[in-house]
């Protein structure tokens, strides 16, 4: 399975993974529509939400729209088949199925690896990982 | 004696929390627990001779 | 499965496809069944401020469209389904529900019932804000309306079945592009039992991809599905391809988006540890209520049983209940209470052998189909649940009809020679299961039973030459409509809130029963009143605009503690005002949300009296709901009720027989509960004979000079 893996420690906060995604995807500038996050917690420690493709979101779609393609294992969101419910938004156990208040269905990361190539620390990589 | 919804309850030395909602079967489990007007959270609070205790079942139902 | 539909078209309509503008299409769509015209009637703006949707619009275009003495099986009757402006969001859990509006056969009264599925938003997407039916077509028919076309057909129907799950499957895949496209259709209809009795219930369909069958809600009160078949409509079809998130056009969209996705994240940390209302449906209060001694057992007798962890819910969701699923009968419902059991096979019937998908067991089917007649079986449950919605009957008018006719078998009221050979003893799962059967057949005893309690006490005096007078004490229903399946009888409020509700004894209206007897919360009458003015009035308003009520307390989130009126989760009160307005675009408060729901209320209040009833005559209980009838009844409480009676009246009950404890106790409830009447009325604004009064009319703006004037003359 092809997914993102991530490395807090070595992050440099430059937010160039966010840009990059939100204009590969979505043309904008806005950094509020990346497939990933880079934060920092209430810890004041740095926070990069990724998805692991783990899909526990295809189990609350209730129409379907969501599925693991079986060559890579990446889970996509069929934006045709959304009906815009947001239950996987709630359901991902770690914040990495995404809403935007300008879209109405929810985007994730499909593991494209654009934002690594990007990534001068490598603090995000695309690896392949046993499921 | 204390009250336990404006009813008089018979009150026992050591008695908590747990032990007044055992003694009057309240099962529920969206409760809210008030003694002497306070928010209790703790089943096992002490409750005192005369003290005014409340258990609110927010209802469902329909 | 090969079931020979042949359909013909007998008339059709084009209409403008418009976007919905605000949560309004501004118009409703009129079909008239006799002489098959099709038309678009305007919404106009009055008509949004005092009836705003859903249970508002119905009551309003059913007084419109019918006389004061029109009968629930003239053709000039009507059956109306009404989203309301907030329904078809779909991101807020319990935004899909309909109302359904018609003169009931039950009680000759306006009954309004609601119902989940994907029919009403579907025909609100398709542009039209209520589906309003009337006539009698000479032949079996069905409508069906094509949201993506703008088409509305009459179409003659050939189909060798009645029943609603072979319905709902048939016409799903006739009209489905493919398997992608039959989520996109919603069908209503009744079922073979349905006209044969005057409890139908109204299916509506709701397509499962995950299950691969239609999945059916029902809009169960008052015997819509009665007026259906009546009417020769086998079924209403709708397709809508293209659901999508903001189809209402919504002032803020995004306030909508948030305030849903604040409930899922709520439901996902806390319903485990609350109600399980995902594993386990309504269901879940079977177990409280029979801990509570609030569970009806044997006909109200009763308030719980050894043998009822039989039907606690965690058997269901151990043995029948699939797990998991996103279950909710509208999208976005992260609630998910409607939970199935998959790959049922039926033990008994015309079905027997065939491995079904049974939408239940609902809290009602437990404690109705099972408790109340002390039939402790979780198989025989689904099983009832089962034939009950796929012949069209109401769950809860069956439960309590039989529950009636099998305490008078008990009782010897009526025998086996009377029942055609039915053993109908409580707990006899064969027996109760043949009555349904008999009511698809239309033969046996089965029929007076789905006449309702009403209608048997007449037959069973007449015919039977049983005994009327115990008949009515122990016959639980009042306007003609059978009690829901809770215990009023040691509270007040609840008799009150059953009995002087306006489509007969629902508790949609007011569940207060913990209320009063658990939390001593309302101890004077001026307390109950003010309780019986407030909670029908705003438990009432979920159904004009077109939300479940169930998300409203069912779930709360951990700080509703720390929050004065606790019991009326505020937090969640004011997620509906925010949804309202976000979508309308309409700023309303607490007191406007009560306000549109005083006005409705009120209004079919008048609309009752319009039809000659809706006076305190009509709101008089049957002794069974307010007390122990028999001497076991008495004894099973016996020392609540002799210490009630020493503190009450300073007497020796030891001293007194068990008759005389019971008629001391019954003079002293009765007044209780006239003195109540008194007290609600006059809260309410109405007279005290039970008439809203022209002054309280005018103050809430109901105010429309056909309803001051039934009111006028009424007084």
């Amino acid at each position: 399975m092809k997914r993102l893996v991530k490395d807090e420690k070595v992050c440099i906060e430059c937010h160039r993974c966010e840009e990059t995604c939100a204009h590969a995807y979505f043309k904008t500038a806005d950094i509020g529509k990346a497939r990933l996050q880079v934060e920092r917690n209430r810890q004041g420690e740095i926070d990069i939400t990724i998805c692991t493709q783990c899909g526990k979101c295809i189990q609350a779609c209730p129409v379907l729209a969501i599925s693991r393609n079986p060559k890579n294992g990446v889970v996509y969101v069929d934006k045709n088949k959304c009906v815009g419910c947001f239950i996987c938004v709630a359901a991902c156990p770690l914040n990495a199925m995404m809403r935007h208040k300008d879209e109405l269905e929810p985007f994730k990361c499909i593991a494209c690896g654009l934002c690594t190539e990007q990534c001068p620390t490598q603090a995000i990589t695309l690896q392949e990982v046993e499921e | 004696m204390i009250k336990v919804n404006n009813r008089p309850f018979p009150h026992e030395k050591g008695m908590t929390v747990r032990d007044v909602l055992e003694a009057n079967k309240f099962t529920y489990e969206g409760l809210i627990i008030r003694v002497n007007d306070q928010l209790v959270e703790d089943r096992d609070h002490i409750i005192q001779d005369g003290d005014d205790v409340k258990v609110i079942h927010i209802c469902q139902g329909g | 499965m090969d079931h020979k539909l042949e359909l013909k078209q007998l008339k059709q309509f084009s209409y403008e496809r418009k976007p919905i503008e605000r949560g309004y299409n501004n118009r409703t769509l009129y079909v008239n069944v006799s002489d098959q015209e099709i038309k678009e009637k305007p919404v106009t703006e009055e008509m949004k401020e005092k009836f705003v949707g859903g249970k508002g619009f119905g009551m309003k275009l059913l007084w419109d469209g019918t006389r004061p003495d029109t009968k629930w099986n003239d053709p000039e009757n009507e059956i109306i389904i009404s989203p309301g402006p907030v329904a078809g969001i779909t991101q807020y859990p319990g935004s899909g529900k309909s109302l359904v509006v018609s003169i009931s056969p039950a009680t000759d009264l306006p009954i309004d019932s609601n119902v989940g599925g994907y029919f009403g938003p579907y025909v609100k997407f398709s542009g039209f804000d209520a589906l309003e039916v009337q006539g009698k077509a000479d032949r079996e028919v069905i409508v069906y309306i094509d949201g993506n076309e703008g088409s509305v057909s009459i179409d003659q129907i050939a189909v060798d079945t009645d029943d609603a799950h072979l319905i709902s499957e048939i016409l799903t895949e006739h009209y489905a592009k493919d398997e992608d496209d039959k989520r996109n259709i919603s069908v209503v209809s009744s079922g073979s039992a349905a006209k044969n009795s005057y409890m139908g219930v109204l299916n509506f369909s709701f397509y499962d991809p995950r299950r691969q069958v239609p999945r059916m809600k029902q809009a169960g009160r008052g015997g819509i599905g009665t007026v259906l078949a009546d009417k020769n409509i086998k079924a209403l079809v709708v397709r809508f391809a293209g659901t999508k998130g903001d189809l209402n056009n919504s002032y803020d969209y995004d306030k909508v988006a948030r305030t849903g996705l604040k409930l899922h994240r709520e439901i996902e940390r806390l319903d485990d540890s609350l109600f399980r209302m995902r594993q386990v449906g309504t269901a879940n209060i079977t177990d409280t209520m029979d801990k509570y001694d609030l569970l009806p057992v044997m006909n109200f007798q009763y308030g719980s049983h050894e043998d009822a962890k039989k039907v606690y819910a965690n058997e269901f969701r151990d043995n029948y209940l699939t797990q998991g699923f996103p279950d909710g009968c509208w999208y976005g419902c992260s609630l998910a209470c409607a939970k199935t059991a998959d790959n049922f096979e039926l033990l008994t019937g015309p079905y027997k052998g065939h491995k079904v998908t049974v939408d239940g067991p609902e809290y009602e089917n437990v404690a109705g189909l099972g408790a109340n007649l002390g039939i402790f079986d979780p198989q025989y449950v689904l099983e009832a649940n089962f034939y009950c919605d796929t012949y069209g009957i109401d769950t809860i008018s069956f439960a309590t009809a039989t529950a009636f006719a099998m305490e008078c078998y008990e009782r010897g009221l009526i025998n086996q020679e009377h029942t055609g050979g039915l053993e109908l003893k409580f707990g006899n799962k064969d027996a109760a299961l043949e009555l349904l059967h008999q009511m698809s057949r239309n033969e046996g005893i089965g029929v007076q039973v789905g006449r309702g309690v009403r209608r048997m006490k007449e037959y069973f005096a007449k015919e039977f030459g049983a005994d009327p007078v115990l008949m009515q004490d122990i016959g639980m229903e009042i306007k003609g409509l059978e009690y829901s399946e809770y215990m009023p009888k040691e509270s007040l409020a609840q008799q009150g809130g059953y009995a002087m509700a306006n489509k007969g004894p629902q508790h949609d209206e007011a569940w207060l029963i913990f209320m009063d007897m658990v939390n001593n919360q309302i101890p004077t009458f001026a307390d109950k009143a003010e309780a019986l003015h407030y909670f029908p009035i705003f438990r009432t308003w979920f159904g004009l605009a077109g939300f479940c009520k169930l998300p409203w307390n069912d779930i709360f989130p951990e700080n509703n503690k720390y929050q004065e009126e606790a019991h009326k989760i505020p937090e969640h009160v004011q997620n509906y005002v925010n949804l309202f307005s976000a979508v309308t675009g309409k700023e309303i408060d607490m007191k406007e949300l009560i306000l549109q729901s005083e006005r409705v209320y009120n209004f079919q209040r008048t609309f009752n009296v319009r039809r000659g009833y809706g006076r305190r005559k009509d709101d008089m209980p049957p002794y069974r709901s307010l007390g122990p009838v028999t001497k076991e009844e008495y004894e099973s409480r016996a020392e609540r009720y002799d210490g009630q009676l020493k503190e009450l009246f300073d007497v020796d009950p030891a001293t007194m027989s068990v008759s005389e404890k019971i008629k001391m106790m019954r003079e002293h409830r009765e007044k209780q509960y006239d003195t109540l009447a008194d007290a609600v009325y006059k809260r309410r604004g109405w007279s005290a004979d039970g008439v809203p009064t022209v002054e309280h009319l005018q103050e809430i703006g109901m105010d429309l000079p056909e309803v001051l004037a039934v009111a006028e003359e009424n007084q």
